[in-house]
């Protein structure tokens, strides 16, 4: 009984260890910060000392095997304890000491947890000594032992704290798998982190998703966090322009988030904060899904376009053809590897999937689909991040919409109808760039000027098209391309009077930050007074004389500045020839305007 | 500007080895003995920056002065050591501080058990701030020297009850600076901001928009909790840049967007955009265009000289070596410009055909007198236009009378 009775000090210690590292720490005062640590640390030793030492081992080779192993646990807790208190040196011992008595028996049942969190936390140790290969070493090896375990034996394995516990308070096997599971989740987590850290992007982008897929499985999870670090997944796979994934990824996070009960009416401080901290994680989610739609369709843009930018139609036939075959078959085999959730979450998250595609839009009826989508995300966000509180959100929704936008013109055919788009644009980014302080959204406004600057040339062009099928060019017509031209002018000149400093003088010499934008903003301008159609004789050496001096504005820096030129080579070989060819034609017109002089 | 090579050799038990470590910075200070013949004193340094810094705010530039360095190392007293002597206009002054992402006001009494619940807002107008922080005009340097010193004391006794915090939180002052000026005789404003900023620890201190500088100081976390960062770096370090720019989308220098090797003109490619729903920190949302811009931003990075403090001294140099990039970039759209340029180019072949022919012409029909000039002159221009049917229209009169032409 003596025995029995000892034995229930040692587990009584070992607890009050547990509770004083797991609990009590955390109430510790700031000047002695791990009060509750060197507690735990000295009842733990305590422990090893009554365990008595290692020769000692009285009968038999169970009761040596029973020994080993609760020794183990208690390097295990003390390697980690010496960690957590920041002296890594004594920790890898301890914890090197508890691998090396497991490693005969670390397939056991007994021990296999015990030994992959041993290694997890071997793993923690030398990537805080900033030795992230010998960290993956460890790592590997867990997850590799694993994989063993599960193959060979599959039975709930003991929890390490099992070890000092007596046997009626022993854990259900539910309860072990659990937290066998969780240990394992922490290893695949760690592992994100060490592939990131050797940029390993892919490997670390898979782990992640493992990790989450995990957190679902064995519902270890905060809604909220998950779905929002799932959402932030699909934009991952987004710029890998795995739509199927980053679907996915968005749609699991939409289906999670609104399982999340609505905050209790918001009457004091507090929930009113997380009634606010709820609505923001929702149009944030919501933003993710806007770059989903935008980039599909941006992608579908790029396969289809011609070499300036127009929808190539054999393109789109040949695409069209070899969807057909293939994309359902190869869709459905990688989408096992990365399915989310069990089976009733399943069915949900198809629903939302279902909802908007994920294989590139190859005409303006299935463009328009994604685009509905993404405006319909569009007015949620917005819902959120308005403009007062949330300035430069705000604009960058509208940019995208904006966006969403312009990518949809693309696929129109009917030009009328897609100079309206462009208009849309123009109407929803001119009032918001005029009540744009630039003193304090300087960047903001410098790319709105540029967008609304290239929406207006893109307008002018279109009219110009338009212009050309008719029969007759009307004076209607050439009024409005000439307002869009000059609209045009007027945002690049913007854009190039918010390079001047305050006392308004453009300066000498560009930085190299803005060099690029300042001469495509000079070339554009130069450009469009080529442009502008006149009848006036006078008028149009006058344009001409403009669209000179821009020309040459660009030639001239790069003489006084040749490590310019590189920034814009093509821009200055165009200008070095109109620079010659334009004073000739205006030569010639002059002549023209007055024949007999 | 000047380059100065810092020579970081160092002896003694740390390390035995040689090393020399150079990087160049703008000015480079000695103030560690006033015995010293190099000795820089704190007139020193504020001629050559702090009058940089009064004569920017006077002109109506944001200015941001951060000190960054190793506790002790004299960031408090670079900061404190700037007199504002000018002439006042109008003046107010806001001190505040960010720990752990949230904001509290070091000039107001707050609540001790929440102080760090401020909000931070943005205004079309008046650009990021602060909601409810209070605001405390000021009149001469002895009022403003006073709030620093009472904001620096709140932050020092502070420390005790938030562990740690005064080395891992940022501090702002920011003095607003507007004058009442005449522009073409009417009464007009000239608003400017001065931010002092004293940037925490290397781990919480990036002004920069680059994750991965984030991570490196969580490092590998206990729990899962950083999941989060995790694949927002993820996310954030494979959007994808190729040469085309957009200025749709400003990114920092921090990242490796290839400005150097745009093919102009050519390319149609984009770049994949993505949004990260993980904020960067409330400390470059609130200097947003303090950095870079219309601003100027003027880095000190404190050191000590002692041998013991080599890896700090060595991460504060690489920082400060760093943040020289810290600047947002716009970028420009090229979608417009491969068409243009395209169209430029037939309109140049187009013009040259003209000008030859125009030639040949003169030669040819020398004799017929302006009339035929004047009608190779006018398809040249309207060709120009692109407008096939206003030309044909146009210029089917000319080609009755100069049937070679056609």
């Amino acid at each position: 009984m003596a025995a029995g009775s000892a034995w229930a000090v040692l587990c009584e210690k070992f607890r009050s260890a547990q509770s004083l590292s797991a609990v009590e720490s955390k109430k510790d005062p700031e000047t002695e910060p791990y009060r509750s640590k060197y507690g735990a640390r000295q009842l733990l030793q305590e422990i090893k000392q009554l365990l008595g030492p290692e020769e000692a081992a009285e009968a038999g080779a169970a009761a040596a095997e029973l020994r080993a192993v609760r020794l183990a646990a208690l390097e295990y807790e003390l390697g980690v304890n010496h960690t957590e208190t920041e002296e890594l040196s004594a920790g890898e011992e301890h914890l090197l000491k508890c691998t090396r008595l497991l490693e005969p028996r670390r397939l056991s049942r007994a021990c296999v947890s015990l030994y992959i969190q041993a290694q997890n936390n071997l793993g923690i140790l030398w990537s805080e000594r900033d030795e992230i290969k010998t960290a993956q070493t460890y790592l590997e090896s867990a997850e590799a032992l694993y994989n063993q375990y599960m193959k060979e034996n599959g039975n709930p394995p003991l929890d390490p704290s099992e070890h000092f516990m007596e046997e009626e308070e022993k854990l259900t096997d539910q309860e072990r798998s659990k937290r066998f599971e969780k240990a394992y989740t922490h290893t695949l987590y760690y592992l994100a982190q060490v592939y990131q850290h050797l940029e390993m992007i892919e490997k670390a982008a898979q782990y992640c998703h493992t990790t989450l897929k995990r957190q679902l499985e064995y519902s270890g999870y905060y809604p909220v966090e998950w779905a929002l670090n799932a959402a932030t997944l699909s934009q991952y796979y987004l710029t890998k322009q795995c739509f199927m994934e980053s679907r996915h990824c968005l749609a699991a996070a939409s289906v999670i988030f609104s399982q999340v009960g609505q905050a209790p009416s918001a009457e004091d401080n507090e929930a009113e904060q997380d009634h606010q901290d709820l609505q923001q994680r929702k149009a944030e989610i919501a933003r993710c899904w806007i770059k989903y739609c935008l980039n599909l369709l941006q992608s579908a843009r790029k396969l289809l376009e011609d070499n300036i930018g127009e929808l190539d139609p054999d393109r789109q036939s040949e695409l069209k053809a070899q969807r057909k075959k293939e994309e359902d078959e190869k869709e459905k085999r990688r989408k096992k590897a990365v399915l989310f959730g069990t089976s009733d979450l399943c069915d949900s998250v198809l629903a939302m999937e279902e909802k908007v595609s994920c294989v590139c839009p190859l005409d303006f009826k299935e463009a328009r689909e994604i685009f509905l989508v993404g405006q319909n995300y569009v007015q949620e966000a917005k819902e959120f991040f308005q403009v007062d509180g949330y300035v430069t959100d705000h604009i960058e929704i509208v940019q995208d919409h904006s966006a969403l936008f312009k990518v949809l013109a693309f696929f129109e055919e009917d030009y009328e109808r897609r100079c309206k788009m462009h208009k849309r644009r123009i109407d929803m980014l001119e009032p918001i760039y005029a009540d744009l302080n630039p003193q304090y959204y300087l960047l903001i406004s410098r790319q709105l000027q540029f967008e609304l600057a290239d929406t207006y040339y893109e307008m002018m062009d279109l009219k110009v098209a338009i212009g050309n099928r008719l029969e007759e060019l009307d004076s209607h017509t050439v009024k409005k391309i000439n307002s869009l031209a000059q609209l045009a002018v007027k945002y690049y000149e913007l854009f190039l009077d918010s390079l001047r400093n305050p006392d308004k003088i453009f300066p000498e010499k560009l930085e190299d930050d803005v060099l690029r934008p300042a001469m495509v903003a000079k070339f554009h301008i130069a450009r469009l007074y080529g442009k502008l159609i006149t009848s006036d004789g006078k008028k149009q050496l006058e344009n001409m004389q403009t669209s000179l001096e821009y020309y040459t504005f660009l030639v001239d820096y790069c003489e006084k500045y040749p490590d310019a030129v590189h920034a814009i080579e093509t821009e200055l070989e165009l200008s070095k020839e109109m620079v010659g060819l334009l004073p000739t034609r205006m030569e010639r017109l002059r002549a023209k305007l007055c024949p007999f002089t | 500007k000047f380059r100065t090579q810092l020579d970081n050799r160092l002896d003694g038990p740390w390390d035995s080895r040689e090393k020399i470590v150079a990087f160049s910075f703008d000015y480079c200070y000695w103030s560690v003995d006033p015995e010293d013949p190099k000795y820089a004193s704190q007139e020193v340094v504020f001629q050559d920056l702090g009058t940089s810094v009064l004569s920017g705010a006077f002109k109506g530039y944001n200015i941001c002065l951060f000190a960054y360095g190793q506790t002790g190392s004299g960031k408090t007293y670079t900061m404190m050591g700037t007199p504002v002597s000018y002439s006042i206009h109008k003046l107010f002054a806001i001190f505040l501080e960010i720990y752990n992402e949230r904001v509290r006001d070091l000039l107001k009494q707050s609540d001790h058990k929440k102080p760090y619940t401020l909000r931070v807002r943005e205004h079309p107008e008046t650009g990021p701030y602060v909601q409810g922080l209070s605001q405390h005009l000021v009149t001469d340097y002895k009022q403003v020297v006073g709030l620093l010193e009472e904001g620096i004391a709140k932050r020092i006794t502070a420390a005790t009850h938030i562990h740690d915090a005064s080395s891992r939180s940022h501090a702002i002052f920011t003095i607003h600076y507007t004058q009442a000026i005449l522009e073409n005789n009417l009464p007009s404003e000239i608003a400017s901001k001065i931010n002092l900023v004293d940037l925490a620890g290397s781990e919480r201190a990036d002004p920069s928009y680059c994750k991965d500088r984030i991570t490196e100081g969580a490092n590998i976390n206990k729990s899962l909790v950083t999941l989060g960062i995790v694949i927002s770096t993820l996310a954030q370090n494979s959007q994808m840049f190729s040469s085309c720019q957009s200025i749709n989308s400003i990114t920092s220098e921090g990242d490796s967007s290839p400005m150097s090797s745009h093919t102009t003109g050519s390319v149609s490619g984009t770049r994949r955009q993505a949004y990260i729903p993980y904020r960067d920190s409330i400390l470059t949302w609130l200097l947003k265009d303090s950095l870079g811009g219309n601003s100027k931003t003027i880095m000190v990075a404190t050191i000590s000289p002692a041998s013991s403090s080599y890896n700090e001294t060595m991460s504060t140099l690489r920082y400060a070596s760093n943040a020289k990039n810290i600047i947002n970039k716009p970028r420009v759209n090229e979608d417009a410009n491969v068409k243009l340029i395209r169209e430029l180019r037939e309109e140049i072949d187009r013009l040259k055909t003209m000008l030859i022919s125009f030639e040949l012409v003169c030669i040819n029909f020398f004799s017929t007198g302006p009339i035929v000039m004047l009608s190779v002159v006018a398809e040249a221009e309207l060709s120009v236009l692109h407008l096939d049917k206003y030309m044909l229209n146009v210029t089917s009169s000319f080609f009755e009378e100069c049937p070679c032409c056609v």
